[in-house]
């Protein structure tokens, strides 16, 4: 791509990444100050009595036992975005390249949910992981959250917007269906694909509504309801939100950055570089 | 299963007639159980007067639609409030959600030292809850006591007041979400082959037209689903009015998806919640079909 | 939704529905509490039956739950036949929460309520009558305190215990009183001084009582003085709101006076009222007694706390409570409903420990005893507790205080006169009163 000059390319991107990341820093001084000095007007900048109190409030309690929640995070999140990888790239290849009575229809009425707002599918729901007898479990974290539209809708633009000569040169070489989703489409989609696992993990890290009607015991919780429990009722402790904020953001934004490797990978993919 | 080659309108098939409903299979099963059926089950509560936990639960038919447009009726004043609340707050954000993002996309689709942090910044804050980024504006923006206001001088009642209110909200939510649809951008620019960007160069073409004719066509799949995608997201806005405004003043910036929640989920009101739901279901898809006709897919 | 939990809070109370109670009646807990011959001991203080584990759920997250977690050990060590293993979640979560747990079979044994949610959940047929534990023990409305002992009944039956009270107090921050020359051992008591030395204040340049728009603590403000100027939120069936009238009014202009005035600032924000006070930036707030070890820990704040200054022309105070209640089991057990109400009734008379938790105990024994005067921010609260008012046990009453809540917030913020935001909001409480009658059943 073309070249531009380096001084005035930097200072944009750096200019612009202060507004996105100033409100980050802030939360991330505001985790190792007393709640007292949190809260201080004017405010301190960086924190004058460093501590590291709100850690320990979120970690030194055995009634709250935050790395199992954290475990249970990880599990339901890559539980969900392994799920939707897979039902939704094969609903979604259908409905892009194949034909077949009621295509319109079918891809109608799943866009059609799409607007249903949420909020009116969980007493339902809660009924249905009853009667499936996954509550209080982490099956009933992963399993309604892959059923949603969004990743079908998401994969089936990104397989339309594929050139359709390698799928073609495929089938003139006698490859079928499968063959073709699983050797041509899938390898060609990895930056869909990494980006969709991205969303999907993310969506389920952060969900916090659905697990506090069907997670009970405090070895089942996840992230989102278990910190929740310590950020005091009536109190405006702020380092303790903000360390929790922390501790439950910063493994997924590293997953952000090791995922990126794949959506780069993409741009070399014909063979055609940059 | 049996392949057959042919070639009907210009497609290149080679399927058994089983074989796009077996790709389809693993993914409707859980479609039906746990979307289908519930908003199925939604829209047969929404005929009742429906509580989950009381045993009386008595068919109102249509009642619940009809309170919705009854001027006389308890939810009737609350309801249009907080959906034209939901009306303002979207026709104000996605516009923004679609251009901004798009412009970070193309100046972070090229090579060049530290990209992959830079992305990873611009996509930071999407990575927060909502719960945090709530509580941290809200902290940030008091009018009295808040860093903003003791930067640039003055109380303005960025939480407190509208029109002010408004631009919290939206550019809260500019902020925080960018970064998804900047990286969906991204995964687009992908997908689009590098022999046309070398073709309109070839051609002679300036930046603006190889833009404009080779970047949005190659984005238009993509751009549609964002563009769905970021009415929908705004249209069930909810977690940023209710920590940061709290729908102050008064209930002016209570959203629509706000409004529901407290009927349904608080007063356990399902019944009304979900005819509510329902209704802005309607609104969206009416939106929705016009956007896909917008975006006329042709190559079918 | 994740939101600021304590909202909830005001959401969900109760009254109504016969027909509920017949549903939930037959699974009521008997007296198989066993006294054993000669001991005669009272029922529901000891248990001899089989080993039961029971579970209790409560929202104590802050800094009461070491308080309650501490009570607990100490009753599974002095009762080895009941393992009582406790849960905690945030008060709102827990709202959602057990409703949907006891529906399915997955609910706790025991649990806290605050006496607002109390009528709610027994009318939707979350929790069990507790009138046999109130008669075995037999516990009169003067062991507690009247109001908030009659708190707990609901369509003529009792279903919870009350723990704790955690009334509305006034904080006042000694330094800034200092500052602008007023004597900080003399906290206003009257509308008099309390105007006097707002005036005083003012002319030092310090606005020194930050009125807040929201719920917390704004909303508990108002009805504080509404009670005082002989008001009621709601006539005493609970089918009308009354809080537009005459004496709403007069609070609510009270509150908004003070922003014409240049006593409170124009726009506070929520919390921003408390930060201000640990700022040193306000003087006076009305806050609850959980605000108490907040200001704790401050360790160079001076500040004090009296009872509400009476404004009006009588004495009166917001209020909750925490309650005990029984929850409906999926299949009735004898011996885990006799464990739970010895677990009630044995914490309830050790809350002198609660009580150190920054609440006041319920019980009168032990408000009396010396222990709990030796505490002294708690027991300068504490004084309250015959004025004390607490909502109508109406189910869905929640509903309807939003609108209260909706009507303090555009008047604090000036964007409607005091009566008209209050009419506003009566004629749409009046319209959610008889919604709710009709799907209670009330």
């Amino acid at each position: 791509m073309s070249r531009v000059r380096p001084v005035a390319w930097y200072t944009i991107l750096i200019g612009l990444s202060f507004v996105f990341i100033a409100p980050l820093i802030w939360m991330l001084l505001t985790a190792f100050k007393t709640s007292g000095e949190a809260t201080r007007v004017p405010p301190t900048v960086f924190p004058q009595e460093p501590t590291t109190g709100a850690f320990d409030t979120l970690m030194g309690n055995d009634q709250t036992p935050v790395l199992r929640w954290f475990l249970n995070s990880v599990l339901a999140a890559t539980g969900q975005a392994l799920l939707v990888l897979a039902v939704a790239s094969m609903a979604a290849y259908a409905l892009a390249r194949l034909e077949f009575r009621f295509k319109r229809l079918i891809f109608g009425m799943i866009i059609a949910t799409l607007f249903i707002p949420s909020f009116v599918l969980i007493i339902p729901n809660f009924l249905i992981v009853d009667r499936l007898g996954m509550l209080d479990t982490l099956w009933a974290l992963v399993l309604p959250g892959a059923a949603g539209a969004f990743g079908v809708f998401f994969l089936r633009q990104f397989f339309l917007s594929l050139p359709r000569e390698l799928e073609e040169a495929a089938v003139l070489e006698g490859a079928n269906s499968w063959q073709i989703f699983t050797k041509v489409v899938l390898p060609l989609s990895k930056p869909a694909l990494a980006t969709l696992a991205v969303i999907s993990f993310l969506t389920n890290w952060n969900d916090f509504i659905w697990p506090i009607y069907v997670l009970f015991s405090p070895e089942v919780l996840t992230l989102p309801p278990g910190l929740d429990i310590l950020q005091g009722a009536y109190t405006i402790n702020y380092p303790v939100i903000m360390a929790g904020a922390l501790v439950a953001s910063v493994p997924v934004l590293l997953l952000f950055m090791v995922a990126q490797r794949y959506v780069i990978e993409g741009v070399s993919r014909s063979g055609l570089k940059g | 299963m049996a392949a057959e080659t042919a070639a009907t309108g210009g497609q290149v098939r080679r399927t058994g007639p089983a074989t796009p409903y077996l790709f389809l299979l693993p993914y409707f099963v859980v479609f039906t159980t746990f979307v289908l059926v519930p908003a199925v089950y939604g829209l047969w509560i929404s005929l009742h007067d429906w509580d989950y936990l009381l045993p009386g639960k008595p068919f109102v038919g249509l009642d619940n639609y009809k309170a919705l447009f009854d001027p006389g009726s308890a939810v009737y004043s609350f309801w249009w409030e907080s959906l034209s609340a939901t009306g303002i707050f979207t026709v104000l954000s996605v516009p923004l959600l679609l251009v901004i993002p798009l412009l970070i996309a193309l100046l972070l689709n090229r090579r060049f030292k530290g990209r992959t942090l830079f992305r990873a910044i611009y996509f930071a804050p999407y990575v927060l809850g909502v719960a945090v980024i709530g509580v941290l504006w809200r902290f940030l923006l008091d009018p009295n006591l808040g860093v903003v206001n003791a930067i640039i001088g003055g109380s303005t009642p960025w939480t407190t007041a509208v029109p002010w209110a408004w631009v919290t909200l939206v550019g809260v939510t500019v902020w925080w979400t960018l970064g998804f649809n900047a990286v969906i951008y991204l995964a687009g620019l992908q997908d689009i082959p590098r022999e046309l960007y070398e073709a309109a160069r070839i051609d002679g073409g300036g930046k603006w037209s190889e833009f404009r004719h080779v970047t949005l066509p190659g984005l238009r799949p993509v751009l549609l689903f964002i563009t769905v995608n970021t009415i929908l997201v705004s249209a069930n806005m909810f977690g940023q009015s209710y920590l940061i405004t709290q729908g102050a003043p008064g209930t002016e910036t209570r959203t629509a998806i706000m409004y529901i929640a407290q009927v349904g989920l608080a007063d356990y009101k399902m019944g009304s919640a979900a005819a509510m739901s329902y209704l802005l279901t309607a609104c969206l898809l009416v939106i929705s079909v016009i956007v896909f006709r917008m975006f006329r897919e042709k190559d079918k | 939704m994740n939101l600021s939990r304590r909202h909830v809070m005001g959401l969900g109370v109760g009254a109504g529905s016969a027909v509920l109670l017949s549903a939930c009646g037959d699974s009521g807990p008997n007296e198989k509490v066993t006294g054993g011959g000669q001991n005669a001991a009272p029922a529901a203080t000891s248990y001899d039956g089989p080993n039961v584990a029971l579970a209790f759920w409560n929202g104590f997250t802050g800094g009461d739950g070491p308080f309650m977690k501490k009570l607990v050990d100490q009753f599974n060590t002095e009762h080895p036949n009941i393992k009582v293993s406790m849960n905690t979640y945030q008060w709102a979560d827990y709202y959602q929460k057990t409703p949907a747990a006891v529906a399915t079979g997955n609910g706790p044994d025991v649990g806290i309520m605050h006496v607002d949610h109390v009528s709610t959940n027994a009318a939707r047929g979350v929790i069990l009558p507790l009138e046999d534990l109130a008669k075995a023990l037999n516990f009169k409305a003067e062991d507690f305190s009247p109001p908030v002992w009659n708190a707990g009944v609901y369509n003529n039956t009792r279903y919870s215990i009350p723990l704790d009270v955690h009334p509305l107090g006034f904080f006042y921050n000694k330094g800034v009183m200092e500052k602008a020359g007023l004597d900080p051992e003399k906290p206003p008591t009257t509308n008099d001084e309390y105007q006097a030395a707002l005036e005083t204040m003012k002319s030092k340049g310090i606005q020194g009582d930050w009125v807040t728009p929201f719920e917390f603590t704004g909303s508990m403000q108002f009805q504080s003085l509404l009670w005082q100027f002989g008001g009621q939120l709601f006539d005493e069936a609970a089918t009308k709101a009354t809080f537009g009238e005459q004496a709403g009014v007069q609070a609510l202009t009270w509150m908004t006076d003070h922003v014409k005035n240049g006593y409170s600032p124009k726009n506070v924000a929520q919390d921003a009222d408390i930060v201000a006070f640990r700022n040193s930036k306000n003087a006076f707030n009305w806050n609850g007694i959980w605000t108490i070890n907040t200001l704790k820990e401050d360790k160079n704040l001076q500040w004090g706390v009296a009872p509400l200054p009476q404004i009006g022309t009588q004495k009166a105070a917001w209020a909750g409570s925490h309650q005990f209640v029984q929850f409906k089991p999926k299949a009735k057990d004898d011996n885990k409903l006799a464990a739970g109400k010895v677990f009630i009734n044995w914490i309830s008379q050790h809350s002198i420990e609660w009580a150190r938790g920054g609440q006041v105990p319920a019980r009168a024994e032990i408000r009396d005893s010396a222990e709990f005067k030796a505490l002294p921010e708690q027991s300068a609260i504490g004084t309250q507790i015959d004025y004390l008012h607490f909502l109508p046990p109406k189910p869905g009453i929640a509903d309807a205080m939003a609108t209260v809540v909706t009507a303090i917030n555009e008047a604090v913020l000036g964007r409607k006169e005091p009566a008209k935001a209050l009419a506003d909001g009566a004629a749409k409480a009046d319209q959610l009163l008889e919604q709710n009658a009709k799907k209670y059943g009330g």
